[in-house]
């Protein structure tokens, strides 16, 4: 697991939205995301981001304190220490009042083709 | 809510002014009762009460998207992503081999009827081939080459060269013997229930079965299993070994996190009711 120096996240909301702050979930600890642009109402866009400068054993999405979060597509651009950034989508997922989405990948392994 | 009874006021002792900070500390500590209440018994929240507990949130897993692998193209194209320890290397492809199901071969014999299988061992030193709609995963006889570069442009070579062919890849006899979904959850519980949680129990550990698609079963590891870096060598050897055992047709086995990895891009992280 790298050093994580920063990561953005992009989240496109379908049919169910959040209200209250995007939150995310940082080694078991809750803190709201920052620089943050656009909504989580439903068929929205919202972008945010965070400086860890740390490293990440778990990072999550918290879900809605109350009803459903209908979460489209989720693009997390992570920018490591010592290695290249990469990004992940993660694609349809409902979250609620009981659950937290993990948004923490490993770094691609290499490709060749044959 | 726990059951409280008050005293009389004549037990209760009343703090006497003093000026030092003991005597200061005592004051905040309600020592009198209202009047009303003695002698009746009053419901006072429990210690477990007072204290707002964080709420446990499940963690879920999201299918990753990965769109970008091949570009749009007629052309056969194959990737091969060998595993960081080199013991394995995964093949990707713009052609589905076996939609909807997964197949392990678990060597040559195994192969009989299957060009595909048989021609990846016919290469030489290929041990076993895991098939799973549009990826392959090949372990190899010779655990000490971690190199997989030469094999893999051969293997390449031969996929190409058999989907060129357009004939048949895989045996149609194995889908036909593929047991219902249903078997493969009961056997498959049965093996958890019988021989693995108890194995992993002294290690504080568990595993669910998540889901059962086609015949492709994804488990979870929890309890002591969960970020112990002897998990991924445990799945591998003994629960792997445990499963084909209970379930002889069983296909790709996955933990939860493994489509992080590629390997089942859809899955949902949801357990099958």
């Amino acid at each position: 697991m790298p050093k994580l120096n920063r990561f953005k996240i992009k989240i496109e909301t379908g049919d169910a939205g959040m209200e209250g702050p995007v939150r995310f979930c940082i080694n078991s600890h809750q803190v709201p995301l920052e620089d943050c642009v656009g909504s989580t109402a439903a068929g929205q866009t919202f972008e945010g981001g965070f400086e860890v400068r740390s490293f990440a054993h778990s990072l999550t999405l918290v879900g809605p304190e109350k009803g459903n979060w209908n979460i489209k597509r989720v693009q997390v651009d992570f920018e490591p220490d010592a290695i290249a950034p990469y990004s992940v989508t993660l694609g349809e997922v409902v979250l609620d009042e009981t659950t937290e989405l993990n948004i923490w990948k490993d770094p691609p392994q290499p490709t060749f083709d044959v | 809510m726990e059951k409280v009874s008050t005293q009389s006021t004549a037990d209760v002792s009343v703090p006497i002014e003093k000026n030092t900070t003991e005597s200061r500390q005592e004051e905040v500590v309600p020592s009198v009762l209202p009047v009303e209440s003695v002698g009746e018994t009053i419901e006072r929240p429990s210690r477990d009460e007072y204290e707002e507990k964080p709420v446990v949130r499940r963690v879920i897993q999201a299918p990753v998207i990965d769109e970008e692998l091949f570009p749009e193209s007629q052309e056969i194209l194959i990737k091969a992503q060998p595993s960081p320890t080199g013991d394995q290397c995964m093949f990707r492809i713009n052609r589905n081999l076996l939609e909807g199901y997964s197949w392990f071969f678990s060597g040559f014999e195994s192969a009989e009827g299957s060009p595909f299988a048989e021609r990846l061992f016919s290469l030489g030193d290929v041990a076993t081939i895991l098939v799973h709609e549009t990826a392959f995963t090949l372990t190899r006889e010779d655990k000490t080459i971690v190199d997989w570069k030469p094999l893999a442009i051969e293997v390449g070579k031969a996929v190409r060269e058999l989907l060129a062919d357009g004939g048949t890849l895989l045996s149609p006899k194995i889908i036909a013997e593929i047991p219902s979904e249903n078997e493969i959850r009961e056997g498959i519980q049965k093996a958890i229930d019988e021989e693995v949680n108890p194995g992993v129990a002294g290690h504080g550990g568990n595993v669910t079965l998540l889901s059962v698609t086609g015949n492709t079963v994804t488990i979870k590891m929890g309890g002591g299993c969960q970020g112990c870096s002897a998990a991924d060598l445990t799945l591998k050897q003994g629960i792997h070994t445990t499963f084909r055992k209970y379930v002889p047709k069983v296909g790709a086995i996955y933990d939860e996190t493994d489509h992080a990895a590629g390997l089942n891009p859809f899955f949902q992280g949801e357990l099958n009711a």
